[in-house]
């Protein structure tokens, strides 16, 4: 493991592309064992990041250890020790998933593998399927498969982009016990990226929320959480509602417009509801929502926006991965 | 996901060559025993792979096959009297469908890029010249395919096949050569494209002229000058010559070696600048 015990270390990292700064001198250390999360909305940077640390972009500016070794003067050592999931599930669908993880095996040098490999598959229960072709495999099937891939070397640092994006509920309540699990049981750092809340929340021991490829805060979910004092409450409303109205009302503290919501710090929704209800008429309003503390209200208060809004072009990402396999049958 | 704890208890250490210098040489036979696989199992490729050179033989040699000898005679020059159009023919079209073999491993390099596999495989220690070269030599060993379905072909067309185990051997290395530097070219020009249409259009653009200006379908001695000299240089026009030598005159002389040579330094090269390129400019995506 690593001298100084973080897996991973990395100081004023930057990424240009041409005049777009993708990533903006980025500080970040993860600790040996853990689990480190990047929240953000899409085109945060996040990804960007992950291609940074595994040596597959071109860092422009700045310094980043992994696995003890120099991403930039030691790339193939780097790439020797970290394992990665993509978001987007990539595997080569006209091979077995034997045949996969003999490929994984042959580009990282293992000679020894096929004990471990065996291993992997009862682990993910994927043993009875390991001879059929993996693009006859389940969205769950090739995300553990690809898992399987990610740990065959014992890597040290698993790197997982938007593991759970445009799975259903069950599957992606079955990946959070998964990548615990890893984490614990194979002693992998693992880093994750995502733009959902409660995953980040739930699994992460560290977090780093980015946005405009620049960490807006970074801590545990517990002390971004506790940084917020205050709720905000959400809100749409006829057009007779101004900001000066909004802004009277005793005990809120800021009134933001988003697209056609208003979002409102207050320091207690339970006290500042009620008085919501006597300055505006019922007719007057016609949604609202209450976020308490949490790493969605920690980025609400940072950024002014909602991580589901903030993406310059939020995609429908399920209807991306129906077109990725339709191209590939 | 089983629950057993001792699923998890794995072996500490794997076999795994020592630090230092990272070695290719075990990418290199997983990246090219994969193209392998994915070409042979694929039984369409298999198929347009070996009816394409069949059908020239099949329609632009029969388009001669009726011709008076005296007009065949004439139209191939320095051929010995009584040489078929079909056995002038077929050194000639194994040469140029060895050059166009290089368009799949162009094609097979890009749909790595589009679908991420590329990501998959520079994630790990292996290199960009590595992909390029398992690349490479896994489009020139597909393009080995048609040859001995050409034969076959040829010979059921009433074509004799001259040669001896060696001089055959010769002609063969003679086509892996070229076949390894088109595709080898190929896959450099098209090293940072990511687009689908690439590999035809290069093809298009390389193959239509360098097919034609070889002396491949007709001897270089009835062109105009300007053709000629680029049949005189022309890496296609080399192979075809070997291979004519060898399988229509059953001969292999100084000549031969030296356009096996000639080959040889064409590929060489090709390799060596195509590694430099892929190695620059080789997208991951």
């Amino acid at each position: 493991m690593t001298g100084n015990g973080w897996a991973i270390s990395a100081h004023g990292l930057t990424k240009r592309y041409g005049s777009l700064l993708a990533v903006d001198h980025v500080d970040l250390e993860v600790p040996a064992g853990s689990i480190f999360g990047l929240l953000g909305p899409n085109g945060a940077g996040k990804t960007t990041i992950i291609k940074l640390l595994t040596g597959l972009s071109d860092i422009t500016e700045g310094t980043a250890s992994v696995a003890g070794h120099d991403v930039r003067r030691d790339p193939m050592h780097v790439k020797q020790r970290v394992g990665w999931v993509a978001a987007e599930v990539i595997l080569d669908d006209d091979l077995s998933g034997w045949e996969n993880l003999w490929l994984q095996a042959k580009l990282q040098r293992l000679t020894d593998w096929k004990g471990r490999a065996e291993k992997l598959l009862a682990y993910f229960e994927l043993t009875d399927r390991r001879k059929h072709k993996v693009g006859t495999y389940s969205t769950g099937m090739r995300k553990k498969m690809e898992i399987a891939l990610a740990l065959l070397h014992q890597p040290e640092v698993i790197f997982m982009d938007e593991p759970t994006i445009g799975l259903d509920a069950n599957v992606r309540r079955m990946l959070w016990e998964l990548i615990t699990g890893v984490n614990k049981e194979f002693g992998v750092t693992v880093l994750l990226t995502s733009h959902y809340i409660e995953e980040a929340d739930r699994l992460c021991q560290r977090v780093a929320i980015i946005d405009h490829g620049k960490f807006v805060a970074i801590g545990t979910p517990s002390e971004l959480k506790g940084r917020v004092q205050a709720d905000f409450v959400e809100l749409e409303t006829s057009e007779a509602v101004t900001a000066g109205r909004l802004a009277a009302i005793p005990g809120v503290s800021s009134v933001a417009q988003q697209g056609p919501a208003w979002v409102l710090r207050v320091s207690s929704a339970e006290e500042v509801l009620p008085r919501l209800f006597q300055a505006l008429r019922t007719d007057e309003i016609h949604r609202i929502n209450v976020e308490k503390p949490s790493l969605e209200s920690v980025f609400i208060d940072l950024t002014g926006k909602r991580i589901d809004q903030a993406g310059s072009d939020v995609q429908d990402y399920r209807k991306f991965y129906m077109n990725v396999r339709r191209a590939r049958q | 996901m089983s629950t057993a704890t001792e699923t998890l208890q794995l072996p500490a250490t794997l076999g795994r060559a020592s630090d230092g210098y990272v070695g290719q040489f075990s990418q290199f036979t997983g990246l090219y025993v994969r193209e392998m696989l994915r070409t042979f199992r694929n039984p369409f490729v298999i198929v347009i792979t070996i009816v394409q050179p069949f059908m020239w033989l099949a329609f632009f040699g029969g388009m001669f096959s009726t011709l008076p000898a005296s007009v065949l005679q004439g139209l191939l020059v320095g051929a010995p009297p009584g040489t078929s159009y079909l056995s002038f023919l077929l050194p000639g079209v194994l040469s140029t469908g060895m050059m166009s073999i290089g368009m799949f491993g162009a094609m097979s390099t890009i749909q790595d890029k589009r679908f991420g596999f590329m990501k998959r495989i520079l994630i790990t220690p292996t290199s960009k010249a590595t992909v390029y070269l398992a690349k490479s030599l896994g489009s020139a060993t597909r393009g080995l395919v048609q040859i001995p379905v050409m034969l076959a072909a040829a010979i059921a067309f009433g074509v004799t096949i001259h040669g001896n185990p060696l001089s055959w051997a010769a002609s063969l290395l003679g086509l892996v050569l070229l076949g390894l530097g088109f595709s080898s070219l190929f896959l450099a020009i098209t090293a940072s494209s990511t687009d689908w249409q690439t590999p035809g259009v290069v093809s298009n653009f390389i193959t239509m002229p360098l097919m034609f200006a070889s002396g491949a379908m007709f001897p270089s001695a009835i062109y105009p000058p300007w053709m000629k000299a680029i049949a005189d240089v022309n890496p296609v026009g080399f192979s075809a010559e070997l291979s004519r030598s060898v399988l229509t005159y059953g001969q292999f002389t100084g000549h031969d070696l030296l356009l096996l040579g000639l080959l040889a330094a064409f590929a060489a090269l090709m390799i060596g600048i195509g590694t430099a390129l892929a190695t620059k400019y080789l997208k991951v995506e």
